[in-house]
């Protein structure tokens, strides 16, 4: 549907590992979001283009997300006046189990994922132009680094916070990278995905509720 | 701010020599100012002991070493909260002040963090409403419907929910913005001493309350809206009840006008106070009624409307005061809009389903009322026990393991009362969320706390956090 010759590449291959193919599914961008697909693919040539149920996702390398962001707030055919969102998710690296979708979801097999990954995804929001779409960042999941956003919207200053809280994402230059949720003494982030998720204990003979993701019903 | 590096000594600031040295040492006027040993500039590192005892419960937080000298700087630092009747929920301030005059604020969280957004995780697509509904407590509605329309994007349903399910989630959802401004109203009121507002405001609410009660069968936490549609439909004589309200209502509304729009102490109080411009707004990501106060008429019901409301005619409120007065004329007109909305989608409420007809999602519960209260119809139960074997297998399947959602990642919002509520949830292709994400507006309005509260005094402190209405279990999640 594009004249756009990203959208022909198939998944890249970080995608498939993380067993997030997106972009195999057929993408319908309405015209205005193309139209910004492709002014922005032009600023950036390193951007990594993936739509999805009409919507449009940026891919950019980690160093130069804050400068994508900067770009598509001060850029006057883009405009995002509110930076929506920010949140993470954590795929994990090494042997995973691959999900079968056309069944009950139960795990088939296994395979290499590669190295962890935690995925940055900033949400930007025009009220000039009413469009919305997702930049995009991946770093590593042990000790990723990623410069702040909080010089290009004030209000990345709380969903950083909560970024390193939950993920242990830590944003360069960030001027108060403390806690937001979790108590300050607290260990570890709990929104990992290698997060030990706790049991319970009953008063009935010792025994042990199990954690919610060993349960077996 | 790098961790590793300790902070920078600063010199002390010159002070005159005599300034307050006799009322501080207790000595008489005249003696030779002896100031007491200066505090060392940088302070040492806060320790901590290896073992905590058991039964000591402190407050250790890395923002205490960062605070001001009080002795070197003349600021004071007070701790507002968590548990201050007038802060809205359990939300901590730790004020820095000059005289009374605040210098900075920051607001610390968490209190009423209960990992709802981890739960999600491990429980089928269908069971994270009843969780996501306990979010925003005072707009459950919106949490449920925010939460199902990602689900149903993820799916691909969009389309296929039944209009009649898209009108009842519109009727509902207003009819919750009308509840939860009016708590706003209620202890807005009550923070600034006006318990008649208070309990005007809670009277009103009730009413909502209880026509959602009489549809969902709970005053909060309804778990009503489902991926697909709603849990069931609506109860006879839902249209009378809503006629009532919808009779009553405006002239309740013109009573809080009445009471406060000239009165002069909540003008005193109101009126600029807690100002954000727009380019304030934009910069630390304010929505909803805030973004609105200060002038632009930014709604998602009209530029991203869901579940058909672009159908209805209404207007976006604006005022251009910036302030918590403009906010405060701002909710009430939008309780009116509310209303407008709510009469329209009932004159047009079209009849059929309400729930997707793709068995494989609908949840198979036929919901009847039995002499023990709601439950599974008779009829239901007897077909699945004892007539079909299918239908009880796929009863079993669908409630035990839920629906396989393909794997993707969608950003869904509403225009919740606090403003843009969104869903950003990503699924790996199975029975189970991935990752849920909530933007909660709440959440982003305490992080305009430092900036919105700068040079205000306390009791206008209370006047500003409550014009951005936050709501903690939102907040927090």
């Amino acid at each position: 549907m594009s004249d756009n010759p990203r959208m022909d590449v198939p998944d890249s291959a970080a995608d498939e590992q993380a067993g997030l193919r997106e972009g195999a599914i057929a993408v319908q961008l309405s015209e205005q979001l193309a139209r910004l697909r492709d002014h922005l693919v032009e600023a950036f040539p390193s951007l990594e283009v993936l739509g999805f149920r009409g919507e449009l996702t940026l891919i950019a390398p980690a160093h130069q997300a804050p400068d994508v962001l900067a770009f598509c707030r001060d850029d006057p055919a883009v405009r995002c006046e509110i930076l929506a969102d920010l949140s993470c998710v954590h795929w994990l690296g090494g042997q995973q189990q691959v999900h079968a979708q056309e069944t009950t979801g139960w795990p088939t097999y296994t395979e290499d994922a590669g190295p962890g990954r935690i995925e940055i995804d900033y949400i930007l929001y025009s009220v000039t132009h009413n469009h919305r779409f997702r930049v995009r960042a991946y770093v590593s999941d042990d000790g990723g680094r990623i410069g702040t956003a909080t010089g290009v919207y004030a209000s990345a200053n709380v969903m950083e916070r909560e970024a390193y809280d939950f993920f242990g994402v830590v944003f360069e230059g960030h001027p108060n990278l403390r806690r937001m949720h979790m108590p300050d003494d607290w260990e570890g982030h709990p929104q990992r995905k290698d997060y030990p998720l706790g049991g319970v204990e009953v008063q009935y003979k010792g025994a042990t509720v199990p954690p919610p993701d060993e349960r077996k019903y | 701010m790098d961790e590793t590096q300790p902070p920078q000594p600063q010199p002390p600031r010159p002070r005159p020599a005599d300034a307050g040295a006799a009322w501080e040492d207790g000595l008489q006027p005249g003696t030779p100012a002896v100031r007491p040993e200066a505090p060392p500039a940088v302070r040492p590192e806060r320790a901590r002991p290896a073992v905590r005892p058991e039964h000591e419960y402190t407050v250790v937080g890395g923002e205490w070493q960062d605070l001001p000298d009080a002795a070197e700087d003349d600021l004071m630092v007070i701790n507002m909260g968590p548990q201050h009747p007038s802060t809205h929920g359990v939300l901590r301030m730790v004020l820095t002040l000059d005289g009374e005059v605040v210098v900075d604020n920051d607001p610390v969280i968490g209190y009423l963090h209960t990992g709802i957004e981890k739960n999600t995780e491990v429980r089928p697509w269908t069971l994270g409403v009843t969780y996501v509904t306990r979010m925003d407590y005072l707009s459950p509605l919106f949490n449920e419907l925010g939460y199902c329309l990602a689900v149903e994007k993820l799916l691909g349903i969009t389309d296929q929910v039944p209009e009649r399910a898209s009108a009842l989630r519109v009727i509902l959802t207003e009819l919750n913005r009308i509840s939860s401004h009016l708590v706003w109203l209620a202890t807005s009121g009550m923070e600034l001493g006006a318990t008649t507002v208070m309990i005007y405001g809670f009277r009103e609410r009730e009413a909502i309350l209880d026509i959602l009660e009489f549809v969902t069968g709970l005053r909060m936490n309804h778990a009503f809206i489902r991926p697909g549609g709603v849990a069931q439909d609506v109860p006879e004589d839902f249209d009378g009840r809503v006629r009532q309200l919808l009779e009553e209502m405006p002239k309740r509304i013109d009573e809080f006008g009445d009471l406060l729009s000239l009165n002069p102490i909540w003008l005193e109080r109101l009126v600029g106070v807690g100002i954000m411009t727009a380019e304030e707004c934009y910069d630390y990501g304010m929505t909803g009624p805030v973004l609105r106060s200060a002038g632009v008429a930014h709604d998602l019901r009209k530029s991203a409307p869901y579940c058909g409301i672009e159908q209805y005619d209404f207007d976006v409120v604006t005022t251009d005061t910036a302030d918590a007065y403009g906010r405060y004329l701002l909710r009430l007109a939008e309780m009116r809009e509310s209303l407008r909305i709510i009469r329209q989608a009932l004159d047009r409420l079209p009849g059929g389903p309400v729930m997707v007809a793709d068995k494989k999602i609908a949840w198979p519960a036929q919901l009847a009322l039995g002499p023990d209260g709601l439950g599974n119809a008779k009829e239901y139960i007897s077909k699945i026990m004892g007539q079909s074997m299918e239908a009880l297998i796929h009863h079993f399947k669908l409630v035990t393991e839920g629906f396989v959602v393909p794997a993707g990642q969608v950003y869904t919002a509403v225009e919740s009362p606090r403003g843009e509520l969104g869903y950003h949830v990503t699924s790996n292709g199975t029975n189970k969320p991935y990752r849920v994400h909530v933007r909660d507006p709440s959440f982003i309005g305490i992080g305009t706390l430092p900036v919105l509260t700068r040079g205000l005094q306390i009791a206008d402190v209370i006047v500003a956090v409550a014009s951005l209405d936050p709501v903690m279990g939102g907040v927090d999640r």
